[in-house]
């Protein structure tokens, strides 16, 4: 594997926007608007990393297609982990790329701050390391991490209330902190009911009703990392059980309520909105997951001047799985 | 944690809302049998995480199929999202009045006004600057329109 970030696209923002990101992770950028010639440089060079122009149907299938007929979907050479699909649309929009077997990284184009490359640096350069997982290799380098292990599921609301506080004393809007609080209220429910899996793999706390009482003792505990660089809040929680599943995972992020009704599900007692609802809030996700040992998930939010800019910040979900 | 105060005017029954809603919320509970008319005032709702929306849902759902005619006003901020995210989120009761988002341009304070829905459709939706309260300076509508207001042309 070569230290290349391949771009696959004729966007001029993207061009800038990778320049910012290889150089931040420490790679040479390669830029081609041609599907064939991407192909030949991923079938011989293998690039660590490929930043694709998505933006419509027609172009992912291209792309697909000609993978598909060359090095083929399931080959080494093109690891979902390391491909990055550039979007305009949002992801409601774009079932093409959520249901694709090469979804890996999802960028939502709105690159006017100029520090969102080198803040996808950061995470690039992380999700390049053996394993990604800490919060310290997502964020600027010299971040200070603060680190909380919630050992019962009753001091979740704690510990959301904490990162709250938190929020409002590094002078972030208090709407903007409560943004903030309910994702970390979404992350730590889902690492304490829908994560702790038995030998079998079957779900053990997901049907008990939230505010149930849970003692999460060794494996079972759940640690919460948060860290604030003076741009950028990120805030991850970690369970020891490694059962992400990935489809399920970008249905739920898919799955809009503006127009159809959100119906009121008997199975399972979680509601199924958390992470939708945080995405559209503004937050961005890294989501890393071992299969059976460790799943991390992280949300961030750019500190602004304006909630309306907080909503209309650069957004993207990352998904890194490794069996 | 939510907490309810209750009050009667007439056949109406005022519920006021007040604290996040969670997943220790229990409607059924604080509000107790159905009245034939409820308004509920959620002007000190902070938040509410998406057990608390399915929460909320299931009670006002079953509320409005069993006849109780709902009514939510001064809804907070934190409300008014979750009305714009999730369509079926008032359960086809009325939404009277919202707390509409300002932030001021000089000492970057957070300030709310209230408006009835009525006036925000006669006002096209273009909401004109407010006076700060702290420091005279102005404040400005602080969101995104056509999201923020999604729900009344809905």
């Amino acid at each position: 594997m070569s230290k290349e970030l391949l771009l696959i696209s004729t966007v001029p923002e993207d061009r800038a926007f990778s320049e910012q990101v290889a150089s931040t992770a420490g790679l040479t950028l390669k830029i081609t608007p041609r599907v064939d010639d991407a192909i030949q440089i991923i079938a011989n060079e293998e690039p660590a990393i490929i930043f694709v122009d998505t933006s419509t149907e027609a172009q992912y299938l291209e792309l697909h297609n000609k993978i598909q007929n060359s090095v083929g979907l399931f080959s080494n050479k093109v690891r979902c982990n390391s491909i990055h699909f550039l979007s305009n649309q949002n992801i409601e929009e774009t079932k093409f790329l959520i249901q694709s077997p090469l979804f890996g990284n999802y960028v939502m184009r709105n690159f006017i701050d100029p520090r969102v490359g080198e803040h996808y640096g950061h995470l690039v350069a992380g999700s390049l390391s053996e394993r990604p997982f800490g919060l310290a290799q997502l964020m600027k380098p010299g971040t200070k991490i603060q680190k909380v292990v919630v050992k019962q599921s009753e001091q979740k609301q704690d510990a959301v209330e904490a990162v709250r506080s938190f929020m409002v004393a590094a002078k972030f809007q208090s709407r903007m902190a409560t943004v903030v609080a309910n994702a970390v209220d979404e992350l730590l429910m889902n690492a304490i009911f829908d994560a702790p899996v038995d030998a079998m793999g079957r779900q053990m706390f997901a049907n008990l009703p939230r505010n149930a009482h849970i003692d999460l003792i060794d494996r079972s505990a759940v640690e919460m990392q948060v860290a604030y660089d003076g741009f950028y809040v990120g805030v991850t929680a970690i369970d020891l059980f490694g059962s992400l599943d990935k489809l399920k995972l970008l249905s739920h992020m898919s799955k809009i309520y503006t127009q159809e009704e959100y119906k009121v599900r008997s199975s399972g007692a979680g509601a199924g909105i958390g992470l939708a609802t945080v995405f559209r809030s503004g937050g961005s996700f890294f989501f890393a997951s071992e299969a059976g040992s460790r799943t991390e998930v992280t949300v961030f939010f750019r500190k602004t001047d304006s909630f309306r800019e907080f909503k209309d910040q650069f957004r993207f979900i990352s998904t890194q799985f490794f069996f | 944690m939510v907490n309810v105060i209750k009050e009667q005017q007439g056949s109406k029954t005022i519920i006021r809302l007040s604290g996040s809603i969670e997943e220790t919320v229990n409607f059924d509970q604080m509000i107790g049998a159905l009245p034939p008319e409820l308004v509920i005032n959620c002007k000190e709702v902070p938040r509410i995480n998406s057990v608390g929306v399915k929460g909320w849902i299931k009670y006002f759902q079953t509320a409005q199929a069993k006849g109780t005619k709902i009514t939510f006003v001064e809804c907070s901020t934190a409300i008014v999202e979750q009305i714009n995210l999730i369509s079926n989120f008032s359960c086809g009761g009325t939404i009277e009045s919202i707390y509409v988002p300002f932030s001021c341009q000089k000492c970057k304070s957070e300030l709310v006004g209230l408006f009835k829905t009525e006036d925000l459709k006669k006002m096209n939706l273009v909401i004109p600057p407010v006076k700060c309260s702290k420091c005279g300076g102005e404040a400005h509508f602080d969101d995104i329109p056509e999201e923020y207001f999604g729900f009344v042309s809905r």
